[in-house]
């Protein structure tokens, strides 16, 4: 029966265990030094010394940090409050309202080449201004996308965020009884008041799902950054593919390094973040 | 009002860039400050045309081992899918939380450690490499959709096809599968999607050695040759949404004959 159960789930549990728990390890030892293309000469947690010391790793991290929250958040909001109103649309407008799945079916690195199109200061949006008389030239307009901030990104994955987010909550909705929205009109409750008590918690759970994958995604991933990013904080990801690639072979426990240290980072995400939303629903379930 | 208010927020997050994006296909001259571009001209579809074999076999293999992926996670879900909606057993809901993860940990964090590995076994560089990577961060959207799938199906199809003699391969190529469509289908979409518009493990397993289209599109992205990129990034859209749409009615083509609609 055992021998069964296992056999049915090792067509899963076999690539699990060798390609991503055995890819995690592999970067892991090559982290400390062991495995690595050339014998590495420093010690065991050299790597980690040598990027942990350094400050740029940490405005490099919270540069990270920012940016992922900032853009999940905007996501969520934006994809939830859309959401809401989109299911309230008629149904015939409904189905016309499908155009939210556009940016779900574009690839990152274009939605990236979208944002560049409509805000870079020879975009669009800067000849609008320009033909509206607010700036004078290309010059006038604010520089957007390379202001430090990491705006161009954050744009960016908001953008192909918002869909994500929006498909998820709609899913909830869909099963969401349009009588408590009436009963709670008719009990008195304003619209702001029906929407934050009654309907966002039926969907918080969705929003929770979209917040934790958008955050992590932008947190990590690499296509949007490469094309949007700025020299000075960069993203995370671009310092590794910077060390990996385009250093000296005997760098390469610091790639490494900065991967397991983001690993980790979205492990305890996962976990603290899972932990927090319990506790708080248990709070409200008791009063 | 309130309609036309929600109408134009959506048309103006998700419409106006593709309207942008046609516009500038076909004006390679659009500069600022122009709002409307002064001078249309089909320079880009003739750039085209004149690289068409490139794209295509970037187009091509893109699309190869896309649905290779959407095959190879069915097969490494199918099963492991049916246990997790079928019966309950200790460790279940951590399992199926581990088992999602490669979806939510940054791919970059086991990829770039495989990759001695891909190299060590000559998976490096390789169509089968790509097709392994891009399935080990896709799965988890396959094997949600697949739990979901069985879960509404339920096991009273089996157990009846069974109970009528049928034999397992038997059931599952004529019971199970069939009506598992929906669900293939969904998941497939998506996995087919992740697989299709990534770029960054295509290039890190692929080097190069595997064409791409999100390779091919890359570099034009950040040129100034903005004409062509936007029709490139016009056909990553429209060819999915003609593909799904195909998919769509073909689907409901089969459903009527088989009475299942």
């Amino acid at each position: 029966m055992k021998t069964k159960f296992l056999l049915k789930l090792s067509p899963l549990l076999l690539p699990y265990l060798v390609l991503f728990c055995g890819g995690v390890f592999l970067t892991f030892s090559q982290s400390l030094g062991f495995l690595t293309p050339l014998p590495y000469e420093g010690g065991l947690a050299e790597a980690y010394g040598s990027i942990l010391s350094s400050p740029s790793f940490y405005s490099s991290f919270f540069f990270s940090l920012q940016v992922a929250a900032l853009s999940a958040f905007l996501a969520v909001a934006a994809g939830t409050l859309l959401a809401y109103w989109v299911w309230k649309l008629p149904a015939k407008l409904q189905t016309a309202a499908l155009i939210y799945k556009i940016p779900l079916i574009l690839p990152h690195i274009a939605v990236a080449f979208v944002v560049l199109l409509f805000w870079s200061r020879s975009g669009i949006v800067s000849s609008l201004a320009h033909s509206t008389g607010l700036i004078e030239g290309m010059q006038g307009f604010p520089n957007l996308l390379y202001s430090g901030w990491g705006l161009g990104m954050i744009l960016a994955y908001a953008l192909k965020g918002t869909p994500f987010a929006m498909l998820l909550v709609m899913a909830l909705l869909l099963r969401f009884d349009t009588r408590q929205i009436q009963t709670a009109a008719m009990l008195g409750a304003s619209r702001l008041r029906t929407f934050v008590r009654v309907v966002l918690p039926r969907v918080a759970p969705a929003m929770h799902t979209a917040f934790i994958i958008l955050f992590l995604y932008s947190f990590g991933a690499f296509d949007i950054p490469y094309i949007l990013s700025e020299s000075r904080p960069g993203m995370l990801s671009i310092n590794v593919y910077n060390l990996y690639f385009k250093r000296d072979l005997a760098r390469r426990p610091e790639a490494m390094a900065i991967l397991v240290i983001m690993f980790c980072f979205a492990v305890l995400f996962i976990f603290a973040y899972t932990r927090v939303v319990n506790r708080l629903e248990n709070v409200e379930r008791k009063i | 009002m309130k309609h036309a208010f929600v109408f134009g927020l959506l048309v103006l997050l998700f419409i106006l860039p593709v309207i942008v994006l046609i516009l500038s296909s076909f004006a390679p001259g659009w500069r600022f400050p122009e709002i409307w571009p002064g001078e249309f001209s089909l320079k880009g579809i003739e750039f085209l045309a004149l690289h068409k074999e490139k794209i295509l076999t970037a187009l091509g293999s893109s699309f190869v081992f896309s649905l290779v992926t959407v095959l190879v996670t069915l097969g490494m879900c199918l099963l492991p899918a049916s246990v997790f909606a079928g019966s309950e057993f200790s460790g279940k809901a951590l399992l199926e939380g581990l088992l999602l993860t490669p979806a939510l940990v940054p791919p970059m964090t086991f990829a770039m450690g495989l990759h001695f590995l891909f190299i060590k076994f000559f998976l490096a560089d390789t169509m089968p490499g790509v097709v392994l990577i891009l399935a080990m961060f896709s799965y988890p959207y396959m094997f949600r959709a697949l739990v979901a799938g069985y879960q509404t199906m339920g096991q009273e199809y089996r157990v009846c096809a069974r109970n009528l003699g049928a034999g397992r391969l038997r059931t599952l190529l004529t019971v199970e599968l069939p009506l598992l469509l929906p669900a293939i289908v969904a998941g497939g979409s998506v996995v087919f999607l992740v697989a299709f518009s990534e770029y960054f493990l295509v290039f890190l397993i692929g080097g190069g050695s595997v064409p791409s289209f999100t390779g091919y599109l890359f570099p034009l992205l950040s040129s100034s040759n903005r004409s062509l990129a936007s029709i490139l990034t016009l056909i990553f859209l429209f060819l999915p949404i003609f593909f799904f749409l195909v998919l769509d009615t073909t689907l409901i083509r089969v459903y009527r004959k088989k009475g299942i609609i």
